[in-house]
C-alpha cells in the first residue's frame, strides 16, 4: 500500500489518460507514434504496480517446489535457467512446462494483456509431448 | 521494425541538395527533389520518400540509408548496400516483385551507404494489411502470391549470390543465441527455447537463397495483391523452409486470428503451401516449417531482449520505442511454448 495519495498507479494513469485522450489527437506522424508508445508504456507500469506483488509470491512458491529449496525469485529463476541450459532440467518435465506457462501468462498480463488466450487450460493436458 | 511513420523532426534541406547531385549524375541533369520526408522504418537504416521532378516528369522514389557498421564476424548476416542492391536486382530479373534499384550511393555523395529505388504505392503496415476492408480481395490471393514469390526467391542461382553467408540450422542457432552472450539476463523460458531448438535442428535441408524476413510489415500490398517484397538485407543461403516459417509466425500475423489466417494474418497455410509446391516443384515439409516457426520466435525473443537493453552512449535508454519492445519478450516465448508442447493439430 502506497504511503502517498494519490498512489503511483493513479499518477501514471492520469498522465497516460492525458497523452492518449488529449495530446494524441493533436499529433500526426512521428510524434503521434511516439506518444502512443509512451502512453502504452505508462499503462504497462500501472499494471505492473497492481499485479506484480501477488505474482512475485506465486512465482517464488513454484520455483521453490521445482528446485527443492527456497530463495529470492531472481536467484531461483537464474538457477532454473542454468539447469535448463546445461541439460540438468529435462525439457519435457510437466512441472517445468507448467511453471513456464504460468510465468509467461503472468508476465503477459502485465506486458501484453490478451496475448495469451484466456480460456486455455494451463496444466490439464499432457505437456512436453513433442519436446 | 514494422511501423513506418513520418518523422517531422528531421531537417531536409541539406539532404535534398545532396540527393539532387545523386539523381543528376546520369542523363536527366536538371531535376528537382520535391516532397522529401522521412519514413521511419527501423533502427539500423533510414528511409526517405521523395519525388524527382524533371520538366513534366515526376518519379516517385525512395532513399534508403544503411548504417555504416559492417556485419560483425560471427554475427547475423547483414548485407552491404551494394550486395543488397545486387540481390534485389537478381530477384527482379527472376520475376520476384523486389524494389527497382535506380542509384547506388557513392562515398563522394556524402550520404553514407545506401541506394535510391522506385517507390511503390500500397500498404506496408501489418495491422492494416490484415484488417483494412480495402484489402479484402488482396488477402484472398496473398498467400498464394507469397508462395510463388518465395518459390522464385528459392530458385535464384546460388552462383550469382556468392556474397551471401551459407548457414546451416546449427549455424543459425549459434549466431543468434550468441547474441545473448554478454547480456546479464538469465531467463528460464528463453533457456528452454534455446535448448529446444538445439535438440530439434533439422538434419537434412537444401541450400537455397533465403530472404529470412519475408513477412507482413515487409510487403507492399495493393487492392489487387502483392506489389513488392522489401527488406532484403538479412538474406542468406540456407533451408528454404525458414521463409515459410517466418511468414507464419504469430507475431507477424498482427492480430489476424484463426486457421484461415495463419499465413501473415491474411491467408491459409494450404494456399501458401499449394502455390509454393506448384511453382517450385518441391514438397513443403510441414515439420521443418514448424521448426523454423519455433526458431523465428526464438530469434524475435532475442531481438526483444537486445532492443530492450539498447542504450545511448550516456547510458540512457536508446528510445521509448526500443525500450517498449523489450517488454514484448514473452509474446514469442509464449507462442514458442505452445508450438513445442502441443500436437500438430492444436492451436498454433
Amino acid at each position: 500500500m502506497s504511503a502517498f495519495v494519490p498512489d503511483a498507479a493513479t499518477l501514471l494513469q492520469a498522465a497516460a489518460d492525458y497523452l492518449e485522450a488529449e495530446l494524441l489527437p493533436t499529433l500526426a506522424g512521428y510524434h503521434r507514434f511516439q506518444t502512443r508508445i509512451s502512453a502504452n508504456v505508462l499503462r504497462t507500469v500501472v499494471r505492473e504496480l497492481q499485479l506484480r506483488p501477488a505474482q512475485h509470491a506465486a512465482e517464488r512458491e513454484r520455483l521453490a517446489a521445482l528446485l527443492g529449496h527456497d530463495g529470492e525469485p531472481a536467484a531461483l529463476q537464474a538457477e532454473l535457467a542454468t539447469a535448463i541450459g546445461d541439460g540438468h532440467q529435462p525439457l519435457d518435465d510437466p512441472a517445468l512446462i507448467d511453471h513456464l506457462r504460468r510465468t509467461l501468462r503472468e508476465a503477459l498480463a502485465i506486458n501484453h494483456p490478451n496475448w495469451a488466450a484466456p480460456d486455455e487450460p494451463t496444466a490439464s493436458k499432457p505437456p512436453g509431448a513433442r519436446a | 521494425m514494422t511501423e513506418r511513420a513520418i518523422d517531422t523532426a528531421t531537417p531536409t534541406t541539406t539532404l535534398a541538395a545532396a540527393l539532387r547531385v545523386v539523381l543528376a549524375r546520369q542523363a536527366r541533369a536538371h531535376g528537382e527533389v520535391q516532397s522529401l520526408q522521412r519514413l521511419t522504418g527501423g533502427a539500423t537504416k533510414q528511409t526517405w520518400s521523395f519525388d524527382w521532378v524533371c520538366g513534366d516528369e515526376r518519379e516517385a522514389l525512395i532513399l534508403q540509408q544503411m548504417s555504416e557498421a559492417p556485419s560483425r564476424p560471427g554475427g547475423p548476416p547483414k548485407l552491404s548496400a551494394e550486395q543488397d542492391a545486387a540481390l534485389m536486382t537478381a530477384a527482379r530479373e527472376a520475376g520476384v516483385p523486389a524494389p527497382r534499384v535506380h542509384r547506388l550511393l557513392r562515398p563522394e555523395d556524402g550520404l553514407g551507404s545506401g541506394y535510391v529505388t522506385g517507390r511503390i504505392a500500397g500498404e506496408t503496415l501489418g495491422r492494416k494489411l490484415v484488417a483494412d476492408p480495402a484489402l479484402a480481395e488482396a488477402r484472398k490471393r496473398l498467400a498464394a502470391q507469397c508462395g510463388r514469390a518465395l518459390a522464385a526467391i528459392h530458385a535464384l542461382p546460388l552462383e550469382r549470390s556468392g556474397f551471401l553467408q551459407r548457414l546451416s540450422p546449427s549455424d543459425e542457432l549459434r549466431i543468434y543465441a550468441g547474441l545473448l552472450d554478454g547480456l546479464e539476463r538469465r531467463h528460464a523460458a528463453l533457456a528452454y527455447a534455446v535448448r529446444w531448438v538445439a535438440a530439434h535442428l533439422p538434419q537434412q535441408w537444401e541450400s537455397r537463397v533465403v530472404h529470412a524476413d519475408f513477412r507482413s510489415g515487409n510487403l507492399i500490398v495493393g487492392p489487387e495483391g502483392l506489389r513488392c517484397v522489401l527488406d532484403w538485407e538479412i538474406a542468406r543461403i540456407g533451408d528454404p523452409m525458414q521463409d515459410l516459417g517466418v511468414l507464419c509466425m504469430r507475431t507477424w500475423r498482427f492480430g489476424g486470428e484463426g486457421l484461415a489466417r495463419e499465413v501473415g494474418g491474411f491467408g491459409a497455410r494450404e494456399d501458401l503451401y499449394a502455390a509454393y509446391e506448384a511453382a517450385s516443384g518441391t514438397r513443403v515439409d510441414p515439420d521443418r516449417v514448424r521448426f523454423w516457426e519455433v526458431f523465428s520466435n526464438l530469434k524475435w525473443a532475442i531481438s526483444c531482449v537486445r532492443r530492450g537493453s539498447a542504450r545511448r552512449a550516456d547510458g540512457r535508454p536508446a528510445s521509448v520505442e526500443l525500450a517498449a519492445i523489450g517488454r514484448r519478450l514473452e509474446e514469442p516465448l509464449w507462442d514458442l511454448l505452445a508450438l513445442t508442447t502441443q500436437d500438430a493439430g492444436g492451436r498454433r
